[in-house]
């Protein structure tokens, strides 16, 4: 694996996957690879959310890199709860 | 009550036990976080919800889910006891699962914004809604049965929100998690105080 890629363990919606990114890209680059490596189709990667184990969300715009993440990280990318709340 | 079981049981069953399964390998992350899976037996699961950024630790609330039906419907989703798994009441919700939105900017007269400004109207909204006090709320969010049952969400149809995982557990508990848990920052007390009598000084001789 060449210097400037990471494999990241991302949980989407509870089922764990690895994607491997670039740390020069921004975070946000890995929710589109998560989402299609996990076969979750039915949602733009704009309607998701990423956290971390602590369930703080991430900024998305940083580099993924700028972050550094611990080998053994989990990022956590969930639906967001999206329109609702009137009955 | 749960409904009657019409889709083939393997499949929801299979479908349960993938979730069940995927919450098992993760369950020490999610513990940390104050999630404790109680019961898992098809199709019903209790999770109790604790709050570990508090000294002590609380204990907020219990979610029951029944995943009767699954995939074809999505599960139910209720708050509940922890202790007892009875759905609380809405003048019983420990919370609400208040959430933070952009509303509507109401027409305010006189209101002059500079060039290319723009108003933000930021509204506070309940996730979990009733008609009343004496009745069992619901999580009015999609991927939860009782938000696509509910006449006034009809299109808004599950089958929409199916292949996005819309209800799956932890989706659902991260949900929950984030707008009634996570937010708690402490304890609030209140005390009343009352006079109970007088206090002297001494008692003269």
């Amino acid at each position: 694996m060449p210097n400037n890629e990471v494999d990241l363990a991302i949980v989407v919606n509870g089922q764990p996957t690895v994607v491997r990114a670039n740390t020069n890209a921004p975070l946000r680059t890995v929710i589109a690879r998560a989402l299609e490596q996990t076969g979750n189709a039915g949602q733009p990667p704009e309607n998701w959310e990423l956290r971390d184990a602590a369930g703080a969300p991430l900024p998305l715009d940083q580099k993924i890199g700028d972050f550094n993440f611990a080998a053994d990280v989990r990022l956590f990318l969930n639906l967001k709860a999206g329109v609702g709340g009137v009955a | 009550m749960s409904p009657a079981q019409y889709v083939d049981q393997q499949v929801s069953r299979a479908k349960f036990d993938r979730e069940i399964a995927e919450y098992r390998q993760l369950e020490s992350d999610y513990l940390r976080r104050g999630w404790l899976l109680v019961r898992a037996e098809f199709p019903n699961v209790l999770v109790v919800l604790a709050a570990p950024q508090l000294s002590p630790a609380a204990i907020v609330t219990g979610v029951a889910f029944d995943y009767t039906n699954y995939d074809m419907q999505p599960p139910s989703v209720r708050l509940v006891h922890p202790f007892t798994a009875e759905p609380y009441k809405a003048k019983d919700l420990p919370t609400v699962l208040m959430r933070s939105v952009e509303a509507g900017a109401p027409p305010i007269p006189g209101l002059q914004l500079p060039l290319g400004a723009q108003a933000r109207f930021i509204a506070q909204q309940p996730l979990m809604q009733s008609y009343g006090p004496d009745d069992t709320p619901f999580l009015c969010l999609a991927g939860v049965r009782e938000y696509h049952d509910h006449p006034g969400h009809s299109g808004d149809a599950w089958e929409l929100h199916r292949r996005s995982g819309a209800g799956r557990l932890v989706r659902l508990l991260e949900t929950i998690s984030k707008y009634g848990v996570q937010p708690i920052s402490e304890y609030q007390i209140t005390l009343q105080p009352r006079i109970a009598g007088f206090a002297q000084r001494e008692v003269p001789s």
